[in-house]
């Protein structure tokens, strides 16, 4: 009797832990939801498909990648100007389960889709992310993010991103502001306009 | 006091108090956010979509560890006190130079010192940011060089929450008690926050202004509950009453009740409504709205000689306006323009046997534009038409200046201000006002021979708020 009423409690415990482990969860995503419809879709857009180009879109960004940077952010390690100005602020809010909760859910959104008027350059951009720039010792861009610009685990999704906001973290990386040192030694050598054709490229991927 | 005498003297009080009304960014938002002026503010003043969310959302996003704490049973909080409480101070300090100097006051031949400095215009002490989860402030005590006081400025206490819906979209609603119609709004086309964001106190003011546009301002307490969806669609419906700072009850000599001896008094309580749309694309958003409210004012301010209590018939100014604001804002360019016209209908019921009719229309259209949040200006357009009333208007003085001899509160002009700003807490402006016409005329407006050019103001401000 006394076996089965230690069964009969362990039991009783386990489930009452699923429970509050379940109660947690569901608290953790609501409060996730709440922070992510009222204050990072002010810039970011409902969903994470953000509307100013100022602004990354986060829809379908790899979840791995969205923690990283959020964690970079609370802990200054990311200095970039915007995120100087914008995400210490914010990031330093967010405990280490709403990290993961807003990068689980931005993660899960539909990414955007997006259209470009200048094929030309689209064109250009598809080569060097496809080939890289081997004269600049730029190696290709797909080789880390996917032939698709899907990303994968740390290295970030790129389609569907706004050209001026890739332009400008292209720039932020090469100035050596973003603490990455791969991404940097990757695009040292690549020139301006191959930096805005590229950008587009990825703008127009996933159409 | 005759009657003509106390409308001039209230309608110059007012028209002052919209005149110079200040319109401040707070950095202790900042130090509450951790997040750059930027985020929230085009150039201080002006909002952002960003700054728009975080009054919407009742100034409480908070990246400050609390370090008082208490909680309930249910693991809710009750209390989250900051180390650092949201504290800000704002120092402005100006000249202002007029096109021609005023006449001496004394009656001499001479004229008034041209070139007056204002050291310190103002300065402003403010309480503004998160009080609890919910609940928030931007409370503002302001010294001016003027009165030689401090008295309370622009005040508000802001409740905030929001709901998602299944489809994750946000609705925020709360409620806003604030002493200023339209210093709740969160665009800066209405006139609370609208340019100019800062003025000389030391210019020649026009005679004629709407109640809605400043005029109330830290004379009334108001409420209002509103709410924005999908950050877009913002409506909301308030109530203002009376709350007149030091004013006390003739006979009891306690801070009330109010009775004929003040003036102005709001009859009951006036409706105010606020519907405005905010649709953006790419870096731009475009907002068009609407608002008003509907002010009965017994004009009391009664002498032994003229005993009027807050009864009977009151005077009615019915403000309708619309607005809209376009913002562009990219890392280098910033640009906005904005626009307000408000008309107002009078019946001065209370004032006049005839309960004549009056209207005042104000319109203000200006455009900024800002290089790399660094050095940039606005240009200005505004007009005050309305009814010709010498009851109203044309009050003789011995000296002129802040009359009108027609009749006419007839004003309409330019402002042109250049800023410069060093630092993003720190702003240089130069401005410069022109008159095409001021109270009713362009030449001889108060039948002593100024000119409405006579009051263009030259003001050089050095504004910082730490």
């Amino acid at each position: 009797m006394k076996t089965n009423a230690t069964i009969f409690s362990v039991a009783i415990l386990m489930l009452l832990n699923i429970n509050i482990a379940h109660a947690e969860t569901i608290n953790a995503h609501k409060t996730a939801l709440q922070v992510a419809a009222s204050t990072c879709s002010a810039c970011h857009g409902e969903q994470g498909r953000s509307i100013s180009p100022i602004f990354p879109n986060l829809a379908g960004q790899t979840a791995t990648y969205l923690a990283d940077q959020l964690k970079s952010f609370k802990s200054h390690t990311r200095a970039d100007p915007d995120a100087v100005a914008y995400m210490w602020g914010i990031a330093g809010q967010l405990n280490d389960d709403l990290i993961q909760t807003l990068a689980d859910y931005y993660s899960a959104q539909r990414p955007v889709t997006k259209s470009v008027a200048d094929l030309a350059v689209v064109s250009r951009g598809e080569q060097i992310y496809i080939n890289g720039v081997i004269a600049d010792g730029v190696p290709p861009c797909a080789t880390c993010h996917g032939p698709h610009g899907a990303g994968t685990d740390i290295f970030p999704r790129l389609a569907g991103q706004h050209a001026q906001y890739t332009l400008k973290q292209l720039n932020v990386i090469k100035n050596n502001l973003r603490n990455s040192a791969v991404m940097r030694n990757a695009i040292l050598g690549l020139k301006e306009n191959d930096m805005t054709a590229v950008a587009q490229y990825l703008q127009s991927m996933g159409m | 006091m005759t009657f003509k005498k106390f409308v001039l003297t209230s309608l110059l009080a007012t028209a002052q108090l919209v005149w110079v009304m200040p319109v401040y960014a707070v950095p202790s938002f900042a130090r509450q956010t951790g997040m750059a002026c930027e985020a929230c503010h085009t150039i201080y003043p002006q909002l952002t979509h960003f700054g728009r969310l975080f009054k919407a959302n009742g100034y409480t996003l908070d990246n400050m560890q609390g370090t008082v704490h208490d909680i309930s049973t249910d693991n809710k909080e009750t209390l989250s006190l900051t180390g650092t409480p949201p504290i800000s101070l704002m120092v402005q300090a100006s000249e202002t130079w007029l096109n021609k100097s005023l006449p001496d006051s004394t009656g001499s031949n001479g004229n008034a010192q041209n070139g007056t400095v204002a050291f310190p215009q103002q300065i402003s002490l403010f309480y503004s940011g998160k009080i609890a989860p919910h609940l928030g402030a931007f409370i503002q005590l302001t010294y001016g060089n003027d009165s030689g006081q401090v008295g309370i400025d622009n005040t508000e206490l802001r409740y905030a929450n929001s709901i998602v819906t299944p489809n994750e979209q946000a609705l925020i609603y709360g409620v806003s008690v604030n002493n200023n119609p339209t210093m709740q709004d969160l665009w800066n086309s209405t006139p609370a926050f609208g340019f100019p964001y800062a003025a000389s106190n030391a210019n020649v003011s026009p005679l004629a202004a709407t109640q809605i546009d400043g005029t109330l301002g830290q004379d009334v307490a108001g409420m209002s509950v509103y709410a924005l969806w999908r950050e877009s669609w913002y409506g909301e419906l308030g109530i203002y009453r009376s709350a007149k700072q030091g004013a006390t009850n003739s006979t009891t000599g306690a801070a009330g009740p109010l009775d004929g001896s003040h003036s102005n008094v709001i009859s009951g309580a006036a409706p105010y409504y606020r519907l405005a749309y905010e649709h953006q694309w790419g870096r731009s958003s475009l907002e068009v709205g609407l608002y008003g409210a509907n002010f009965k004012l017994y004009p009391g301010g009664s002498t032994i000689d003229a005993p009027m209590s807050l009864t009977g018939p009151a005077n009615e100014f019915n403000d309708f306006a619309q607005d809209f604001q376009y913002e562009f804002v990219d890392d280098r360019h910033i640009f906005t323009l904005s626009g307000t016209r408000i008309h107002e209908s009078i019946k001065l019921n209370a004032s006049l046997a005839d309960g004549s009719k009056n209207d005042l229309t104000t319109s203000r259209l200006w455009g900024s534009y800002y290089y790399k949040r660094k050095i940039g200006g606005t240009v200005g357009y505004f007009s005050t038409t309305g009814s010709t009333n010498s009851s109203l208007y044309s009050v003789e003085t011995t000296s002129g200046v802040v009359t009108s001899v027609n009749g006419s509160p007839d004003t309409k002009g330019w402002i042109a201000e250049l800023n410069y700003i060093p630092w993003l807490n720190t702003k240089l402006a130069l401005q410069y006002t022109a008159y095409n016409k001021f109270n009713g005329s362009s030449s001889n407006y108060d039948g002593f021979g100024r000119n409405a050019s006579a009051n263009n103001t030259l003001y050089l401000l050095l504004w910082v708020a730490y």
